[in-house]
């Protein structure tokens, strides 16, 4: 356990740094730093993709730091990294590039960390309900940044806002790992668009509207294109390296297991194999995109990070690739674009239901993949815009729908 | 977590597990002390060594306080696919999983450090 945390450590650690190194290079250390400042006063709501905001120093930044935060947290609290904790710090460094910056997240952890105290439980039970549930971070900037505070009055009220959410999150998350029983993998997706359909609607209640956000870089970056190859590629080495040709093998054996949470593939099967899981998970997550002619912008290399990140904790190619046909086929029938925003962002995100796939077969993952695309192009709105995981939200729903459906047959169905 | 929901939500997963194999014989043995407990399933029915093998090690898994707060919830609550013995090895103190004359005998101990699991046992003819 020991060689695990530290390679996983040490791995994050150099990514972190190559992320601050390559963002002071590419935009000057000047320019890269007042970027990321302007993303600390940022409105983060769906869509708000950072590059277009801040340009491509600024966001790696605010993204390496994000990430940092989170694996603080993590060390302070001597928790050992494994599939879970290596999927969040991906995940949050992912949403790191559009909407979640290291102030918008704190106050959440905070909330969950009093709700932990008050529950009778330690941090460490609810750290990775506290990691994931920084999905909600926009809540805050949303707060301090659009409800027309005056001076700094938005700042506390942003935080209280913050941690008033954090504190009821845990109730929340656990309730919805019984709906869908485990099968929606970004299950703190489905809690936050839940608690944050509430807030919505209180919002709006109080004739607040929700302007409609469309930040979308479409340029092009070197460094951007480059990202996720290469840091697949060296997912794969540093596996190859610590495990050898049995890690391969390995590999295969993670392919067979169909992903439910809470599946730590570092526990269930190795280190080594879930990392090469992750950098494969990677090249195919950029194959893609590449082929459908998409952007490679923030959102998309959130969403390319946060499957990587979960190629350690339920995602594998076996279990994914019907989710994709399914978002691919749904996307065609309905006359989208494969490349367009909201369709290329289920393909990745949509992997979120892969465990359907992995225990139930390849109709019922073709089926669920379908569903999801049509329910996450408006679960957004629904919301707000205010929870990040808006395609957990729409993979939770679609997946308490299948497993409702599949439990009542097993229940009526004579033996 | 009251103490009553927390046992029945143990004994839910482990006789789903066992049930899975549809036992004609399954019989469960419960003895609590106040600083712990000591819950015994039996059945009859043909387990492989590898299966053996593989039950302890589930059940024996390295303590994941991070995991067992949060999914540890899920225990019991199966409806679908097959249960998740990990759930279990992430809140108990120890797991045996033994052999008997026609299946294999689990047996789960919980309970805080002042908790001394030598004082539980059930006889071994049972």
């Amino acid at each position: 356990m020991e060689k695990q945390n530290t390679v996983i450590l040490v791995f994050l650690i150099v990514v972190m740094l190559a992320f601050i190194g390559t963002g002071l290079i590419a935009d000057g250390p000047g320019a890269a730093v007042q970027g990321f400042l302007k993303l600390q006063i940022q409105p983060g709501r769906l869509i708000n993709d950072f590059i277009a905001v801040a340009g491509v120093g600024g966001t790696l930044i605010n993204a390496a730091l994000a990430g940092a935060v989170g694996l603080i947290f993590i060390i302070i609290l001597k928790i050992q990294l494994s599939g879970p904790t290596f999927a969040a710090i991906f995940t949050i460094m992912g949403f790191g590039f559009f909407g979640k910056t290291p102030l918008n997240i704190i106050p959440i952890i905070i909330g969950v960390g009093l709700a932990a105290k008050f529950a009778g439980k330690t941090f460490r039970e609810y750290i990775i309900i506290a990691l994931f549930g920084t999905a909600l971070g926009p809540l805050v900037s949303l707060i301090v940044f659009e409800f027309g505070f005056t001076g700094i009055l938005g700042i506390p009220v942003g935080i209280a806002g913050g941690i008033l959410t954090g504190f009821l999150l845990p109730a929340i998350a656990v309730s919805m790992l019984h709906l869908h029983q485990g099968y929606n993998l970004y299950n703190m997706g489905l809690s936050c668009g839940f608690f944050a359909l509430f807030v919505a609607s209180l919002v709006r209640a109080a004739g607040h509207q929700f302007e409609n956000i469309m930040v979308w870089y479409s340029g092009d970056s070197v460094v951007l294109f480059w990202m996720v190859p290469v840091l697949s590629v060296s997912l794969i080495i540093v596996g190859l390296i610590a495990g050898g040709k049995k890690s391969l093998k390995e590999v295969l054996e993670i392919q067979k297991l169909p992903g439910r949470l809470p599946s730590d593939f570092m526990d269930l099967v190795s280190l080594e194999g879930s990392l090469i899981n992750s950098g494969l998970i990677g090249l195919a997550g950029f194959l893609y995109v590449y082929f459908v002619g998409g952007d490679f912008n923030g959102p998309i290399l959130g969403g390319l990070l946060t499957i990587m990140g979960f190629g350690a904790f339920g995602t594998h190619l076996k279990n994914s690739w019907p989710i994709v046909l399914g978002v691919v086929l749904s996307t065609l029938v309905f006359g989208k674009g494969l490349s367009s925003p909201g369709p290329l962002l289920a393909a990745l995100f949509g992997t979120t239901l892969a465990p359907i796939a992995g225990q139930f077969g390849i109709v019922t993952g073709i089926t669920a993949g379908f569903i999801h695309l049509f329910m996450v192009l408006q679960t957004g709105a629904w919301q707000g815009g205010m929870n990040l995981y808006n395609n957990g939200f729409a993979g939770g729903l679609t997946a308490a729908l299948i497993v409702a459906v599949i439990q009542w047959r097993n229940t009526n169905k004579k033996d | 977590m009251k103490r009553k929901d927390f046992i029945l939500h143990l004994i839910g997963e482990i006789s789903s597990y066992i049930l899975q194999g549809e036992p004609m014989r399954m019989v469960i043995s419960l003895h609590q002390e106040e600083d712990g407990m000591h819950l015994a399933i039996l059945d009859d029915n043909n387990h492989t060594d590898e299966e053996v093998v593989k039950i302890e090690k589930a059940l024996n898994s390295r303590k994941r306080p991070e995991l067992a707060g949060y999914y540890g919830a899920m225990t019991g609550h199966d409806l679908l696919g097959s249960s998740q013995l990990d759930l279990l090895g992430w809140q108990i103190k120890f797991a045996d999983v033994g052999r008997t004359d026609s299946g294999i005998k689990i047996d789960l101990w919980l309970g805080g450090k002042k908790f001394e699991s030598d004082r539980f046992n059930i006889p071994e003819d049972v």
